[in-house]
């Protein structure tokens, strides 16, 4: 056993020493030692002890082997792999036209995120998922706020049926939602369509630009159930003397809201939002669905499709190793914008 | 350091190798397959569409299975994107895992063989050569060596609704010329005699460029790229001109939309290939029962008619199988179950027997014998060559064919950005070309 290991044992025995005294524990363990053959010296005391500090440890990584373990499986070493392959590329060394009908793996260095950070079509990604970060975000929590707030006021009665409704879109797998709108959005069969167009406004959901708001109203119409519980819960963790200290105050209702139930609801705000910017630099279900509607939408249109269609062959250089460059730098852009994001708050929280 | 190196390198490749092991054909752990008693597991993997009315894959396996109980055979059909499939094929040949059989498309076949993903079977392949055509045979062959046996052939034929043709006074064109002006006739009335779809771009286009002359040839084991042929530009004059003066639809193949404007009776001609035939009948529906028909291209792209691949495959013998002489007797024998793949929609490269229309067809198709129609075109066919990495070059022609569409890009654009594509793949791929 290594020395670092023993210094912790010896710690919880010491831990354990003080506790035992006069606690029901060291009652019971004197007990079993104190019979008429136990010669109790410190050394077997002591030993006696940090085996049940293991028993302990065994337990507790007993109980959390299930997670550990499905983490390690489907988190840890997906990651490491990735990052061990984005290293690499696959290259025919067999010669001839055909390669030889062999791909090895070939180490490149940094030749993959060279590729990535100078590649016009991922820059040209980022660029769509940013844009459709600034509308979307904004305006679904806000809406989500609205909603919660009024399921909070006292105006709306049956608040578990308005609860149910606006959440049940998030139980909508989000590809089928995408299929749905798809559907919905498309100029021969959809009732929206047909019924703009019948009071005179003709739109094509899949023009160039109107696409991506086509594709944030999806995210929209499926999220801000969600995000309305986060807001919902933390509105009702408020304590409800401070809305009859305000009363008292001679506060109304909507001052109630404004002061006192806004500025409460920060960290909620915080949460939601950040969750919800990781979730929309990651934009793929929307774009790739939409894509057998719309061809227009490129195989990298989004940073995420843009590693899947690397992947699977469809774009140059094809294969795991630039793919998962892709990834790699995705998840270092995501995680400096939530970092931004994050003290930025902070520094509007202090002033 | 070097010895622990060896060791982990070691440790990996037995595990590998156990892998391989375990993979295809498990079931029968012995490896002595000559003993006749012992049962071989033979695993398919397909994309076949299986659909109402058809003779299903499992339906013709389990017919193998009654009369040969040493080889079984379990199919699967693979239900996401075909274009999906070479990918999920290529994680589990890497694992070990995979399939022994599995349909691949001729032109995915050289990429799935740089890929390393196939098992050369030469030897067993020669006995069944006379089964099948020589043209589709060759396809599943790649520097002379056979990975397989060809199942279908999707020559580009042209679709139309016969009673609308009549009610405007159009017969199918057999000129360029006639071809622009009937569909420029056609678009006066709101009907369209053509499809422009950008989805299908990298497989339609390349064909019917392809129609002229390959655009891939091997010079000195490099490979020699001209996506910019007379073929190509033909391609791209007439659809760039339809386009201009809107005498043709641009809604995607795979979409809603283009069935909704077959069903409305708006799209009434569309080049399409032959395999296409019950997924178009599935697509109009009843409506159009008994007014379509089936015509060959007319001298529509300065070739003197003749037509082009889109689709057709093959099945290949994948890595790692344990019984490829059984795999590929069985093999032969499905390929050439005419009757139940002509049900499936497919034009047969088997040339056992002879080819027949099922009868819903004909009933569809104003009692045209359009099996004989399809054959024509395969007989008719130009040789077109595929590099590896084709699907890439079809996902670039797709991107470009998009704008054209929708008037940001021009049609001769699609065939600028196969050719770039074309070269930056090679290269990826570690392959020669000559510039």
């Amino acid at each position: 056993m290594s020395a670092p290991t023993q210094a912790m044992t010896s710690t919880a025995d010491a831990v354990l020493n003080r506790a035992e005294p006069d606690g029901a524990a060291g009652a019971a363990v004197p007990a079993a030692l104190d019979g008429p053959k136990a010669v109790t010296t410190r050394r077997k005391k002591k030993a006696k002890r940090s085996d049940a500090v293991k028993r302990a440890e065994r337990t507790g990584w007993a109980f959390m082997a299930p997670f550990v373990i499905l983490f390690a499986i489907v988190f840890i070493i997906p990651i490491i792999w990735a990052i061990k392959s984005s290293f690499y590329q696959q290259v025919a060394v067999g010669g001839g036209a055909y390669g030889g009908g062999q791909l090895v793996n070939q180490f490149v260095g940094l030749q993959n995120f060279q590729y990535v950070i100078t590649s016009g079509d991922f820059w040209a990604g980022i660029g769509r998922v940013l844009i459709y970060t600034v509308i979307q975000v904004p305006i679904m929590i806000i809406a989500a706020l609205a909603l919660a707030m009024l399921l909070d006021s006292f105006l709306v009665k049956h608040v578990t049926v308005f609860r149910l409704s606006y959440f049940l879109p998030y139980a909508i797998p989000g590809v089928v939602a995408s299929i749905i709108w798809v559907f919905l959005y498309n100029g021969q069969i959809s009732p929206i369509v047909k019924g703009l167009a019948a009071l005179g406004i003709n739109v094509d959901f899949f023009a160039n630009n109107v696409v991506l708001a086509s594709m944030a109203n999806i995210t929209t119409w499926t999220f801000t159930g969600y995000n309305m519980l986060i807001f919902l819960a933390s509105l009702q963790a408020i304590p409800h003397d401070l809305y009859e200290a305000a009363r008292i105050d001679g506060a109304n209702g909507f001052q109630i809201a404004m002061k006192i139930k806004l500025p409460n609801v920060r960290g909620a705000a915080l949460l939601a939002m950040l969750l919800s910017i990781v979730g929309t630099i990651q934009l793929f279900n929307e774009p790739q669905v939409m894509q057998t509607a719309d061809p227009g939408i490129s195989s990298s249109y989004t940073p995420m499709m843009m590693a899947l269609n690397t992947s699977r062959g469809f774009l140059t250089p094809k294969g795991d190793g630039p793919a998962s460059a892709i990834a790699i730098v995705m998840a270092f852009i995501a995680g400096i914008l939530a970092m931004i994001y994050a003290l930025v708050e902070r520094k509007v929280n202090e002033s | 350091m070097r010895t622990t190196k060896k060791m982990i390198a070691g440790v990996a490749a037995v595990a590998a190798l156990a892998m391989g092991l375990a993979g295809c054909g498990s079931g029968s752990d012995s490896s002595s397959s000559s003993s006749s008693d012992e049962v071989v597991k033979i695993t398919y993997m397909h994309r076949l569409p299986d659909s109402d009315g058809m003779t299903t894959v499992d339906e013709i396996v389990s017919q193998w299975n009654k009369a040969h109980p040493n080889i079984q055979v379990t199919a699967t059909k693979f239900s996401g994107n075909a274009s999906d499939m070479i990918k999920k094929l290529e994680t589990d040949v890497n694992a070990g895992n995979a399939p022994d059989l599995a349909q691949v498309g001729y032109a995915e076949l050289p990429e799935v063989y740089t890929k390393g993903m196939l098992e050369d079977v030469t030897e067993y392949a020669e006995q069944y050569k006379d089964d099948f055509a020589s043209g589709p045979y060759s396809l599943m062959q790649v520097d002379g060596k056979t990975y397989g046996l060809p199942q279908d052939t999707g020559p580009l034929v042209y679709f139309y609704d016969k009673a609308a043709f009549d009610e405007l006074g159009l017969t199918v064109p057999t000129t360029q010329e006639e071809l622009i002006s009937e569909a420029e006739t056609a678009a006066k009335s709101g009907k369209y005699i053509m499809s422009f779809q950008a989805d299908e771009a990298g497989n339609m286009l390349s064909g019917l460029a392809g129609a002229s002359g390959s655009w891939y040839t091997i010079k000195d084991d490099a490979w020699v790229v001209n996506t910019e042929t007379d073929g190509s530009k033909a391609v791209a004059s007439v659809y760039q001109t339809l386009l201009d003066n809107k005498a043709v639809t641009t809604y995607p193949r795979w979409d809603p939309t283009f069935d909704a404007a077959l069903q409305d009776g708006t799209l009434i001609g569309t080049i399409g290939a032959a395999w296409e035939a019950p997924l178009l009948m599935d697509s109009i529906g009843d409506s159009g029962k008994g007014n379509w028909a089936v015509a060959q291209l007319g001298d529509w792209f300065d070739n003197g008619g003749k037509t082009g691949p889109d689709g057709g495959s093959g099945v290949a013998v994948l890595k790692g199988c344990e019984h490829p002489k059984e795999a590929m007797e069985f093999l032969d024998w499905f390929n050439t179950q005419v009757d139940g793949l002509i049900s499936q929609g497919l034009v047969v490269a088997a040339n056992t027997s002879d080819a027949k229309t099922p009868d819903s067809w004909k009933e569809y198709f104003s009692g045209q014998d359009i099996m004989q129609e399809f054959i024509k075109a395969n007989d008719n066919m130009g040789d077109f060559t595929y590099i590896p990495g084709f699907s890439a070059v079809a996902t670039a022609m797709t991107n470009a064919a998009s704008k054209a569409a929708d008037g940001s890009g021009t049609v001769e654009q699609i065939f600028t950005d196969a050719q770039t594509t074309s070269i930056a793949t090679l290269k990826d791929y570690g392959l020669s070309v000559s510039e």
